[in-house]
């Protein structure tokens, strides 16, 4: 029952932040210097196109009209039109999102995957060499450009050692399993450019609330009992531990889909944030703001999933 | 026991009429890690003041493309034969200038409203909300949105990258000076019937100072790396060098899968930059924390 209003709190609050990201964008667009016809129309129009376009997306009329006007748009998912395809930006950004979230979801796998045993590790050692180089790498790691990294692991493995082909998402004209292992073989440098950028952020903070969590009183207890120090990290600490590295995730979303970008770019990854990149250097502007709007819902329904997460991992939230 | 935590400390203990501010430097002085950064930070401002004593700017073209490091050029040159080092040498200056323009800007807007979420208790709900709401959204998209809208500048960046920097600061700002605010001397401020701007700027603002100085330096470093991920995507300023831009034109001229010496150079600035700042804030928050502190 209390769990039910907790959730209920929280889809809310995810609508109010959606609701915010297409209003600031909505208003940044308009108020900011800059023609706003450019927002609907390619730059270079002569001034008659100028004016059909103002009446035909009604940007002659006042802000509000065309503020509710653009909402009851968005809710039936139209995010306007591109005109360099002259599709529609939702359909654009469609065909690529799934690749993004395929990208960034397992970015955030392997980083959980890899994060809570390095984590485990470090603090378990704390102040032994292992612990040591941890956090001599973690510093370094959370001040890593993701180009960089990007341009570096696709440099040594993918062009000196060729392991991993350096663009693209999958090789044409294959089906069925290779296909898939295809995909796979593609995904592997992005997707690790994106771990390798934000993991070092998690194992710090699962180190730091790990050892906290091993000084607690309910782990001497256990330890008293004549629980194995094994099972006192992975069954007692670590379950307290990982809910500060549960809330690391919902705030990180936001960097993961920044990086996404970057990486996307440097890869040429058929993704939203390659499309973005390609609407920059058109200025592409229907598409730069509907990448944004899909990319913000994308993050709120991720913090949403993490916050039902921590909901089922806590139960003070049930109490 | 006291007697033996005095004698464990004494032959190390600081005089006792030592300024708080005084102490900090003493104990930061001794960390060759905080130090060892400072000195990266001031040596790389100093090469962003004095660019032009030390490379020409780099523009036109050159003869030698896509030369590999040598005596006549440490870095290697481009695509168009200009010469990385100077790239890199005129990058630091606009990535410096964009870093603590827009840090400078950001804390600016983040202390006011953190201070003022801390004390006026009306406001604090709708500030924490934006705060919240902000810090939830994927700010690079935006920042690209905006920065194409407005056209890429100098100015643009800076403003842009400002923009939504600030939450962060007010975050942290705001939850220091709450705790600030429930302290008897605020009280006592408010007793003797001083203003609220006066309470703010001379009792809260002192208590959040420290937390200021870490704010700087690590906004800054990640303004320089806003600025290099806007650069990098081709939303620079168009007139001048940034580390962004020169990873930015080898990835458009395709020279990053030839010349490993064109974006190693500038990725290696921006990671000794941010290394170094967030070595420096936490060998300052070591310092200043007495328990933490050595002496």
């Amino acid at each position: 029952m209390h769990l039910t209003g907790y959730f209920l709190q929280r889809l809310i609050r995810g609508l109010v932040t959606f609701w915010f990201a297409v209003t600031v964008t909505f208003f940044l667009v308009r108020l900011l210097p800059g023609d706003p016809v450019l927002a609907v129309a390619a730059p270079g129009m002569t001034e008659e196109i100028r004016q059909t376009q103002l009446q035909q997306f009604g940007l002659d009329r006042p802000l509000l009209v065309q503020y509710f006007a653009y909402l009851r748009e968005l809710v039936q998912g139209n995010l306007g039109v591109s005109f360099l395809r002259s599709q529609p930006v939702s359909q654009v950004l469609m065909e690529r999102l799934p690749w993004t979230l395929l990208l960034t979801g397992s970015a955030l796998l392997l980083t959980v995957i890899l994060g809570v045993p390095l984590g485990v590790l470090a603090a378990t050692r704390a102040r032994g060499w292992v612990d040591q180089v941890v956090q001599i790498t973690g510093v370094v790691g959370q001040s890593l450009f993701v180009p960089s990294l990007g341009i570096l692991l696709l440099y040594t493995l993918g062009l000196m050692l060729g392991w991993f082909p350096i663009g693209g998402a999958v090789k044409s004209g294959l089906t069925g399993f290779s296909y898939y292992l295809s995909v796979l073989h593609h995904l592997i440098l992005p997707s690790f450019t994106l771990v390798l950028a934000q993991l070092a952020s998690y194992v710090l903070t699962l180190r730091a609330t790990l050892i906290e969590a091993l000084g607690e009183e309910y782990c001497d207890l256990a330890r008293a009992k004549g629980t194995r120090e094994n099972k006192v990290i992975w069954k007692h600490a670590l379950r307290n531990a990982l809910l500060p590295t549960t809330t690391l995730i919902g705030l990180q979303i936001g960097f993961l889909v920044g990086g996404a970008v970057l990486t996307e770019t440097i890869y040429a990854y058929p993704g939203v944030g390659r499309a973005i990149y390609e609407a920059v250097g058109q200025l592409d502007f229907p598409v730069l703001q509907g990448a944004f709007v899909l990319l913000a819902a994308t993050v709120v329904i991720a913090n949403l999933i993490t916050d039902i997460a921590y909901g089922l991992l806590d139960p003070r939230v049930r109490a | 026991m006291t007697t033996t935590n005095t004698s464990a400390t004494a032959p190390t203990l600081a005089p006792a009429d030592l300024k708080p501010a005084q102490r900090t430097w003493r104990a930061f002085r001794r960390n060759p890690l905080g130090m060892g950064s400072a000195a990266v930070i001031l040596l790389m401002v100093v090469i962003a003041i004095i660019a032009p004593l030390l490379a020409e700017f780099p523009s036109g073209y050159g003869i030698e493309i896509l030369m590999p490091p040598s005596a006549a050029h440490p870095f290697g040159t481009d695509d168009l034969g200009r010469d990385v080092l100077a790239q890199v040498i005129w990058g630091t200056r606009i990535s410096m200038i964009i870093g603590f323009a827009s840090s400078f800007l950001a804390i600016l807007i983040g202390v006011a409203l953190g201070i003022l979420a801390a004390y006026a208790k009306r406001l604090d709900a709708p500030i924490s909300m934006l705060v919240d709401v902000s810090l939830a959204l994927p700010v690079l998209p935006l920042m690209i949105l905006v920065a194409a809208l407005v056209g890429p500048s100098v100015t643009t960046l800076v403003v842009v990258i400002a923009l939504f920097s600030w939450p962060e600061v007010t975050r942290i700002v705001r939850s220091q000076a709450l705790s600030v605010t429930r302290l008897p001397y605020v009280d006592a401020a408010r007793t003797i019937g001083g203003s609220h701007f006066w309470i703010m700027t001379r009792h809260l603002l002192p208590a959040v100072a420290p937390i200021i100085v870490v704010s700087v330096v690590l906004t800054a470093s990640r303004a320089v790396m806003s600025e290099a991920g806007l650069s990098f995507l081709g939303l620079g300023d168009p007139e001048s060098w940034s580390w962004g831009k020169i990873l930015f034109n080898a990835q458009r001229s395709g020279a990053l899968t030839v010349a490993w010496w064109c974006t190693l150079f500038p990725s290696l600035a921006i990671l000794l930059l941010v290394v170094s700042s967030t070595l420096m804030s936490i060998a300052y928050n070591d310092a200043r924390n007495p328990k933490t502190r050595e002496n």
